[in-house]
């Protein structure tokens, strides 16, 4: 059972994003508010291009809307600098990315440390391999990513995204990348984070029969929330 | 064709989108083309023309006579008598420098009536008259009419313009024997050649014109002694070539280096094709040819930069030349077809050799296409652990060619050494990068924070291309180290020389020009007159002659060894007391001492009998000792002036003279006391101080341009780090934008690929300096001895090396700058898309 607070960590409000195009505008998202509570397994889902991307990066502070706002841990991000947005990130959000994203010149647990490390923080090795530990595969601490197959690198990926104790954590299509098996432990992975009630977890996928475990399904259509659905808890 | 279409599209297209680093490569091959050729255009203007304003004049000619001391005018008397139809042309010659310019030009005393030169002119000079008419070059600006003063040894002489000679006499001024003999001061009337032109006729004129003469006089093929000077310039050429290819070699570090980037980013490209049917030998055709686009665009550069930087080089190559070897004008630089056509082919060569390695890697990518760089890069680690093999195989051979003799006076085993010794480098640098980047990485991370620690690793996992980076900018910093090390300890055992050498207060020369294969003389009563003054105490008169021993351009000198054997410093090889060595020379006819070089270039040791043609007839000397020389290339043989010298050659003129004041004289008194004895004379008169101070200003100037020439291949390494960080950025964008994404600060970024470049210098930097204190050994202790034949005392120039590595090492960390802005700026989640 999730143990969701009732602070939102993330409140998007009427958020329009427009990027340029061949010198023409394209709106990404349009009019798009929503509010994730810590402890809460929100997905996105909607085709390619309808906006789910764009919005996780307004979420995690990546980038700045057109118009409309985005409170990330209290803060708004259009009042803060790229300094203050990058401070931001590294102390409330972390990413898990379709294609793993781990450096491949550092070993897992060199690459879970970096965001502790970024933030300037010392005596890190203990948090990364408790972070590992989180997501079983602390016994790999000392390989290198090349020498790890898809699944377990997603996992150092999500230790990587939990190290710092972050409000949301961010995944974009973290299964893409998998095989069905591999793809429904990540995905249960994910589900084990958000139900510790520490930190939020907005999910885009494309995985419909993955989206309807979570709390919430928000379905976007070019660049517009089309539905919200609250699927039944599995039994 | 449909190769050509594909070739563009994939090879050559793809570096549109990289200008900048497109351009550093062929600026890096351009500028180490342009330093060869413009070595070897300055060279062949400075050191190719020095016989011009002496010989063009020459007209054509057979043989020559020659002797030590001058051709007596009976020999003239002999030629004109014999029953042969011999063309005869005697010639006086000798230097001086023009009055108020100071240019210093040939002047030539020629027979009017024999010399074809005088025949056209001699028409006009008749109609100006006067005896002291001479005909001038068309370079020195001169119309018939004007008045022309020179001075020549230690007077001043004037003239009048009787004519001007055709273009090829450039500035040389020519007169007839009477007033050239009037004007070298030469009462005995001795000749320094005469030219012959022998009857068509099949014999051997050489032997009959041997006949002829009396003894003592040298026959020889005419142009044997500028063939003489061009081979002992041929030693200081080929070691200027060689520090010019080193630019070259850089360059070639780093087109091995584009390549390499170049087959690693297009590999998963290079598997599609090879699915679709492209043969391995087009794929390694395609890189070859992207290799060939480099080597034509660097010949392009080369060429053009080449001229430029041969019209700088030029000076300073004709300093040297007129300094160590003989009197020369440096002629036009002249862009040949062969140059040209050398350059493309150096340019095309080298690079296509550079990239031969990574076009047959490219082959070798299987079609099911590219695997992931982390499991590439452990390969090369692996194979890291053989190159360290490979390096100490090398690094065996350079040790083994660097015992090796010289071949043909040229230490080739030497240089072969060296490249040896670069090559066991550039294969034991992975293994240094591997151990320094992985082992050193948590201890940066320590100090200077996470960037160090990914900088670190991140160079260790890129470690190909990290090594030949290192690589390049290790051996440009390992040869100028070298070079710094040898010109530094040379610089030093010449100063240390100059304490044991220079004993006297004051030395004397004629104002006239002087260069290492001429000496003017000052008139014989000079040193009488100095002895003659109360504040003097001894005066030691020495007489060079340039002379000619085994085909070899020799100096003959005779020095006052009674004196210089009360005040001996000087230092023989064999450790003997220098008095008692001194001592024997001035009471011991038929002695002398040799100096290393001469040592070293003939083959003679203590105690050997070396025979030269003095005085009409071969004289047998035997050597005392073999003494440390830096004064001259050629080698000296020294005999007492009075014992041995004016008794075979008894011409009193003196050449240079050392005077020691008595205790207590204060120097400025001693000068001008022996000025005002000398008032009317042009003699130079130098303090031992300034002797000294000039001594090393000509030292300096001639390894001017060796300095320049490894500043060059810094240059090319450095540019070659600024277009691989760039590359380096462009290919870990991927890794760049995760960093950001992760809560990476823009600053943090940019320090990142700061670090990299601060830690790809102090590698090279360590490594360059290793590599350059080996290098040095070599260049000191083979290369040197065995090109120039003295030996160099090895000392550390640390503030020229601190120096020179600093700058290498702010140069690196600055040219990371522009790569470091374009990591910050890159735009994560546009980044991110691409993917």
């Amino acid at each position: 059972m999730a143990i969701v607070s009732n602070d939102p960590v993330l409140r998007i409000v009427d958020v329009c994003k427009d990027y340029n195009s061949d010198g023409a505008p394209v709106r990404a998202l349009d009019g798009v508010s929503l509010e994730v509570l810590k402890g809460e397994f929100v997905s996105l889902v909607g085709r390619s291009g309808c906006g789910k991307s764009t919005l996780l990066h307004l979420a995690g502070a990546m980038d700045f809307p057109t118009s409309g706002e985005v409170w990330l841990h209290n803060a708004l991000t259009s009042s803060l600098d790229d300094a203050g947005l990058t401070r931001l990130r590294r102390e409330q959000v972390g990413f898990v990315f379709q294609s793993f994203q781990l450096l491949p010149t550092l070993n897992v647990a060199e690459n879970v440390e970096l965001p502790l490390l970024l933030a300037g923080k010392t005596r890190v090795r203990d948090a990364a391999l408790e972070a590992l530990k989180e997501v079983e595969i602390e016994e790999y601490a000392a390989r290198m990513p090349y020498q790890l197959s898809g699944g377990q690198m997603q996992r150092v990926a999500i230790a990587r995204a939990l190290v710092h104790k972050p409000s949301v954590v961010l995944a974009d299509e973290p299964t893409g990348n998998l095989d069905t098996a591999t793809g429904d432990v990540i995905f249960a992975l994910l589900q084990r984070v958000a139900a510790s009630g520490r930190v939020a977890v907005v999910m885009a996928t494309h995985n419909a029969e993955a989206a309807n475990l979570t709390d919430r399904v928000i379905r976007m259509r070019d660049g517009r929330i089309e539905s919200v659905e609250h699927p039944a808890p599995a039994a | 064709m449909p190769y050509l279409a594909i070739f563009y599209r994939l090879i050559l297209r793809p570096l549109r989108n990289e200008p900048v680093r497109a351009l550093l490569t062929a600026l890096a091959v351009g500028l180490g083309v342009s330093v060869v050729l413009a070595i070897e255009m300055a060279g062949e203007a400075a050191a190719g023309s020095f016989q011009s304003s002496l010989e063009a004049l020459a007209g054509k000619a057979d043989l020559e006579v020659t002797a030590t001391g001058g051709v007596p005018a009976e020999a003239l008397a002999a030629l004109a008598t014999a029953p042969y139809n011999l063309e005869i042309r005697p010639r006086m010659e000798d230097y001086a420098a023009v009055v108020g310019t100071g240019h210093t030009v040939a002047v030539i005393g020629i027979d009017v009536l024999a010399d074809s030169a005088g025949r056209e002119a001699s028409a006009e000079v008749k109609s100006v008259g006067g005896p002291e008419s001479v005909w001038v070059g068309p370079e020195l600006g001169k119309k018939a009419g004007d008045r022309l003063e020179l001075v020549i040894a230690d007077r001043v002489r004037t003239f009048t313009v009787g004519g001007v000679l055709p273009k090829e006499a450039g500035d040389a001024v020519v007169m007839d024997l009477s007033a050239a003999a009037r004007a070298f001061d030469r009462a005995s009337g001795k000749l320094d050649r005469i030219l012959i032109r022998t009857p068509s006729e099949d014999r051997d004129w050489e032997s009959v014109v041997r006949g002829l003469l009396p003894g003592g006089l040298t026959v020889s093929r005419f142009g044997a002694r500028t063939t003489e000077n061009r081979r002992m310039l041929e030693a200081f050429r080929w070691n200027l070539r060689v520090l010019s290819y080193i630019a070259l070699i850089v360059g070639a570090f780093l087109i091995y280096n584009t390549i390499s980037v170049s087959v690693v980013r297009r590999r998963p490209e290079i598997g599609i094709l090879r699915a679709l049917g492209a043969t391995r030998s087009a794929v390694v055709g395609a890189f070859l040819c992207e290799a060939v686009c480099f080597g034509l665009a660097g010949a392009v550069i080369g060429v053009a930069l080449g001229q430029v930087l041969a019209r700088s080089a030029v000076g300073l190559v004709a300093v040297t030349v007129q300094s160590l070897y003989v009197t020369s004008r440096p002629s036009e630089i002249s862009l040949s077809f062969f140059a040209v056509a050398f350059a493309f082919v150096l340019a095309v060569g080298v690079a296509v050799l550079s990239a031969l390695a990574p076009s047959l890697e490219a082959a070798q990518v299987a079609p099911t296409g590219a695997m992931a760089r982390g499991s590439r890069e452990h390969g090369v680690r692996v194979r890291s652990l053989r190159q360290l093999g490979i390096a100490a195989v090398l690094g065996g051979m350079a040790w083994i060619a660097s015992q090796q003799p010289p071949i043909g006076g040229k230490p080739l085993f030497g240089y072969a050494a060296a490249l040896l010794m670069i090559a066991a480098g550039a294969f034991a640098i992975p293994s240094l990068v591997s151990v320094a980047c992985n082992r050193g990485a948590r201890f940066l991370g320590r100090i200077f924070g996470v960037e160090a620690l990914l900088a670190a690793r991140s160079l260790a996992g890129s470690l190909r291309r990290t090594s030949v980076l290192v690589g390049a900018l290790t051996t440009a910093i390992a040869m100028t180290a070298a070079v710094g090390i040898m010109v530094g300890s040379f610089r030093e055992t010449v100063l240390l020389w100059m304490d044991d050498r220079l004993q006297a207060d004051l030395y004397m020369r004629p104002a006239g020009p002087i260069s290492p294969d001429r000496h003017p003389t000052m008139a014989a009563d000079t040193g009488d007159k100095l002895r003659a003054l109360p504040e003097v105490e001894a005066v030691d008169e020495f007489r060079a002659y340039a002379i000619s021993y085994n085909g070899k351009p020799v100096m003959l000198g005779g020095s006052t060894a009674r004196i210089v054997a009360s005040r001996a410093r000087r230092a023989f090889l064999s450790g003997a007391d220098p008095r008692e060595v001194f001592n024997t020379l001035s009471s011991t006819p038929d002695t002398a001492i040799v100096s290393e070089p001469f040592s070293n270039k003939h083959g003679t040791r203590t105690g050997d009998t070396i025979t030269l043609d003095l005085g009409g007839a071969p004289r047998k000397l035997r050597v005392l000792d073999v003494y440390h020389d830096y004064s001259s290339e050629r080698g000296y043989i020294i005999v007492d002036r009075k014992m041995t010298l004016l008794k075979y050659l008894p011409d009193p003129a003196v050449s240079s003279i050392a005077v020691y004041l008595k205790d207590g004289v204060a120097l400025e008194d001693g000068r001008r006391a022996v000025q005002s004895a000398l008032a009317g004379r042009k003699v130079m008169t130098f303090s031992n101080r300034s002797l000294r101070a000039e001594a090393i200003r000509t030292f300096d100037r001639t390894f001017a341009i060796t300095y320049a020439l490894e500043g060059v291949a810094v240059v090319v390494a450095i540019m070659g780090i600024a277009g691989a960080l760039l590359a380096l950025v462009i290919d870990r964008r991927r890794e760049f934008a995760v960093l950001r994404f992760l809560g990476g600060a823009r600053t943090q970024v940019r320090r990142l690929v700061m670090l990299e470049a601060g830690i790809i210098g102090l590698l090279a930097n360590a490594a360059g300096l290793a590599l350059g204190v080996l290098l040095s050994l070599l260049l000191i202790y083979v290369i040197n001895k065995q090109s120039f034949g003295w030996t160099i005392q090895f000392h550390w120039p640390v503030a020229v090396l601190l120096g020179a590595l600093t700058i290498v090492y702010v140069a690196t960390v600055l040219c990371a700058i522009f790569p470091a802005r374009v990591a910050a700026n890159l735009q994560p989640i546009e980044v991110l898309n691409e993917e």
